[in-house]
């Protein structure tokens, strides 16, 4: 209650410059998004349970049923782990649902380190400031005011629409609610497909949008130990097998392996149309790559940039050694953490293959004991989806180019699309090169960049669910 | 030893030996000397070399030296890690003394870990075992024993000067051989000191098979070598990597060879070897002796990894370490390389041997202490070596005696920089299986010991009486 009328005394008392130009559905918005900022969800003190609780009597206070909202907690041992599922009807029973996720949880944030209070929602220089401003209870707040608007609307689409809120994104380890809905209750989420965060695209210094991304596939994140094992011995009298130089040569051998190049649809959109902008010689060579991905000199042109080159192939790479015991003694264990991103698609088996193939050394252990992530095919990228974004992007964001992408990150995407429910990250957010400091100190997003992804946002969810 | 069990196979006759009976006095007291030592602890976890070199002090009081002929040390900041050194007054000033140098220090050992309490001496089936009983309380109490014994008789020619230490086990700690050479040289100074090192080998019978007489060895030189990286999120790998840098690095450190060097020592090895080695070993041997740059019997040779290190500069790498998470590109990698320095090798000139061989300014090399002093190449000395052999004769009729260059390192790497020549006494007899000399269930065989303290009494009363 607290923070209510702490926030009813900043609204009555010292309404800022900026939101005193607000339209009376944007305050409200920015009432709804500033409690979910100011609900602490971290892993370590915060309750995503108590934020799915305050959105769900909002829900309710805007005209949804009891048994439209479903709360759900987490595990016994993490109960404040929950989050909820809602429901708003369609009137064609015979089309399919949409389903709008966003995660509710956010990485820890220490008062002591920041220069604002994380937990609370303080606008400044036209930005908000406060830990999940961008990642993601932006699109949270936007999904959830979305269903309360057209709900007060009561005008239902043809679709149904579904939002699901949930905890754990940022800590997989612990309990991820999107991975155990896929499991346990896919029939409360089901859907034609999902529109999820990753769809961030950039701005400059101040926030103003360059360019809009739709993000259609992921790459999947994936850790093996490549090993070697040997008798040792004596380092005074070293002997031609040993196990350090046998990780060593084999590690050699991948880090001068290139996976092949590939596209997904989003891909092979993107560079179509980075093609154009950039021109000149890396233009060309796009170009050339789209014509054939097997072309060398193309590829070495366009791989030039780590962006590019990771977007391009799987990539993998050694992120740790740990070998030996004893300065003095020849290493009876040899071990390299080789992390993987795994192009969206392709088997952990056909990359095990790929990376046995270029380590080239049948002695080497390729152990894969790490925890083994869904490799789910790229959601296609049709123009029943991609078209409606591009032409309402061109309305709310005129002048911005929009481009597909593939991220190299993860998202909770990995498990419905992995379950059949393609996700797409929907465009709208963009953020300065220091990504808005996501996950880092100050995390902020522009004000302005905000309001107009929630109208571009509302207006793409009706636009979907009326088809 | 593995060259010098064949040879001495092929050149040995020895015939069976009913039940070993000592021929030198005081077998009694002597026993009950070595069982006091083994019965210290002097560990470096849990003994004390002080409280050893206590008990010894009262044994030569009672044999009759004086005050001014003990000399027992310790630093404050080590008090357990002290040592003593015993003058037995030579008759002929003219004559320069000799040194006997021994350790009190022995490895660690656990008792949950061995059959029966390391540190209690215990006679089973004509074997001592214990902690020590081996390495190196055999040879110290040979030494203490005889200095005690020859008290009573006439004095010798040379003054003998007895110096037991503390820490050759360990690099960490207070080294008692290192510190007398620095701070107390004129207690040591002697023409030439007998060492362990030497000693020799029991066929699978336990009858002695081969002698060896130590003189020279190598180094040990640990160096680091450290990439160090930006680094960034693995999702996006760049060309530049610390693990990368690092693992070429030690691949290249790996495919270096450096050149073959001779001692008078190793060269008197091979020679001895080269006539008794089958073809094609023994001839390359012979060739290698004549050009040290043919490659081909340098291959033959080096096949051997006892002999491969006995003819060169060896360096190996014995641990990697480096990132600190799985999904981030290493920020700093690092690889121990432990080096076995020939005699005569400067570690900065080596280190900058390792510079070339790694050629990549990114990686660093650096010395890692401790930094130990350039070895010389000790002289075969045939008034040492001469009655080495000639004492041989007597005590182990037909086994024969080569002289070794030792790969390893021992306390002699101190002594010999203030100029006194350290020779690895032959004598005390090392099994096939190693005795489990630094490892468990430690053991001499009780005839192994007592004949070579007869061997080393007759060799010392000759080489402190020269003619």
């Amino acid at each position: 209650m607290r923070t209510i009328i702490a926030g009813l005394l900043a609204a009555t008392i010292a309404v800022p410059v900026s939101a005193q130009a607000l339209r009376p559905d944007q305050q409200a918005f920015r009432g709804l998004y500033k409690e979910l900022i100011e609900t602490n969800t971290t892993v370590s003190a915060g309750s995503c349970t108590l934020a799915a609780e305050r959105m769900a009597t909002r829900l309710k206070a805007a005209g949804f049923a009891d048994a439209d909202v479903r709360l759900f907690n987490g595990p016994k041992d993490r109960p404040q782990d929950g989050g909820l599922v809602a429901t708003l009807a369609g009137k064609d029973p015979k089309a399919r649902a949409i389903l709008l996720l966003a995660h509710i949880d956010v990485v820890e944030a220490k008062r002591a380190d920041w220069e604002r209070d994380p937990f609370t929602l303080i606008e400044e220089g036209g930005w908000f400031y406060g830990r999940g401003t961008s990642d993601d209870k932006a699109q949270a707040a936007i999904f959830t005011d979305t269903l309360i608007r057209l709900k007060a609307a009561g005008k239902p689409l043809k679709r149904t629409l579904k939002l699901a809120l949930t905890c754990g994104e940022e800590s997989p380890g612990v309990f991820n609610g999107a991975e155990w809905l896929m499991t346990e209750h896919k029939d409360w989420i089901d859907a034609e497909f999902a529109l999820n965060e990753g769809g961030i695209g950039v701005s400059d210094d101040k926030g103003n949008p360059l360019r809009l991304s739709f993000q259609a596939g992921e790459k999947v994140y994936q850790d093996f130990r490549l090993e070697a094992r040997n008798p040792g011995g004596h380092s005074s009298q070293p002997r031609p097998d040993n196990a350090i130089y046998q990780l060593t040569g084999g590690l050699n051998r991948l880090a001068a392996t290139e996976f092949p190049v590939q596209f997904t649809d989003a891909s092979r959109a993107y560079f179509t149309a980075m093609a154009a902008q950039v021109g000149g010689g890396v233009g060309a060579a796009m170009r050339a790559l789209l014509a054939n991905p097997a072309d060398a000199n193309a590829n070495a042109i366009v791989s030039r940039d780590p962006n590019w080159h990771s977007m391009l192939r799987t990539t993998c790479v050694a992120t740790r050694l740990d070998a030996g015991h004893a300065n003095n003694a020849l290493a009876q264990r040899a071990s390299a953490n080789i992390n993987c991103r795994m192009f969206p698609g392709d088997s952990l088996e056909k990359v095990r293959g790929q990376i046995i193939a270029a380590v080239a050394d049948p002695g080497l252990m390729l152990i894969t004991d790490a925890e083994v992530s869904p490799t789910p095919p790229p959601p296609p990228l049709t123009a029943a989806i991609y078209d409606p974004a591009v032409a309402l992007a061109k309305k709310h964001f005129p002048g911005v180019p929009l481009l597909p992408t593939m991220v190299t990150g993860a998202t909770d995407g990995r498990f419905l699309s992995a379950g059949g429910i393609p996700t797409y990250g929907v465009p709208g957010m963009v953020a300065d090169k220091t990504l808005n400091n996501v996950h880092g100190l100050n995390e902020r997003i522009s004000v302005t960049n905000l309001y107009t992804t929630r109208d571009y946002l509302f207006d793409l969810i009706n636009a979907y669910a009326a088809k | 030893m593995r060259a010098l069990l064949l040879a001495a196979t092929l050149l040995s006759a020895t015939a069976a030996e009913a039940q070993y009976v000592s021929q030198q006095p005081g077998e009694a007291q002597f026993r009950a000397l070595y069982k006091e030592m083994v019965e210290t602890d002097t560990s470096v976890t849990t003994g004390s070399c002080t409280a050893a070199a206590e008990k010894l002090a009262v044994r030569f009081k009672a044999a009759g030296f004086g005050d001014a002929d003990i000399t027992q040390f310790s630093v404050p900041e080590f008090p357990k890690d002290g040592g003593i050194v015993v003058h037995l007054k030579g008759s002929d000033p003219k004559v320069k003394p000799m040194l006997l140098l021994g350790h009190l220090d022995v490895v660690a050992a656990k008792p949950e870990d061995w059959t029966r309490s390391p540190f209690k001496l215990i006679e089973e089936d004509g074997y001592f075992y214990g902690r020590g009983t081996f390495d190196d309380k055999a040879q110290a109490s040979i030494w203490a024993d005889l200095l005690i014994r020859m008290k009573a008789g006439k004095a010798p020619k040379r003054t003998i000067k007895l110096a037991l230490t503390c820490g050759e086990e360990t690099t960490y700690a207070f080294n008692g051989a290192d510190w007398l050479a620095k701070n107390r040289p004129e207690l040591i100074m002697a023409e030439f000191a007998l060492n362990e090192g030497g000693g020799g080998r029991n066929g699978p019978d336990g009858k002695p098979q081969g002698l060896a007489v130590q003189v020279g060895e190598k180094t040990v030189q640990n160096f680091w070598l450290e990439a160090t990286n930006p680094g960034g999120h693995s999702s996006v790998p760049r060309p530049d990597n610390a693990i990368t840098d690092l693992t070429t690095a030690v691949v290249a450190v790996n495919r270096h060879e450096f050149p073959v060097q001779f001692t008078d020592t190793t060269r008197t090895y091979f020679s001895t070897l080269a006539k008794v080695m089958p073809d094609p070993v023994g001839p390359a041997m012979a060739r290698l002796l004549t050009n040290p740059n043919d490659a081909e019997a340098n291959r033959i040779v080096s096949m051997d990894p006892t002999n491969h290190s006995v003819l060169r500069t060896t360096c190996v790498t014995t641990l990697l370490e480096a990132g600190h998470a799985e999904n981030a590109l290493a920020q700093r990698a690092r690889a121990n390389v432990n080096c076995r320095m020939f005699p005569g090798t400067d570690p900065n000139a080596l280190k900058a041997d390792l510079e070339k061989v790694i050629g990549n300014p990114k990686v660093t090399i650096s010395l890692k202490p401790p930094i130990r002093p350039v070895a010389k190449p000790t002289p075969m000395n045939p008034a040492i070596i001469g009655p080495m052999q000639t004492i041989a004769a007597k005590h182990f009729p037909g086994v024969p005696m080569l002289a070794m260059m030792s790969t390893g390192a021992t306390d002699a790497i101190f002594i010999t920089p203030i100029g006194i020549p350290v020779y690895g006494a032959p004598g005390t007899m090392i099994d096939a299986d190693g005795n489990g000399i630094h490892g468990l269930n430690e053991r001499i065989s009780v005839r192994s010991l007592m004949q070579g303290r007869d061997y080393l009494s007759d060799l010392v009363a000759v080489l402190a009486n020269p003619k």
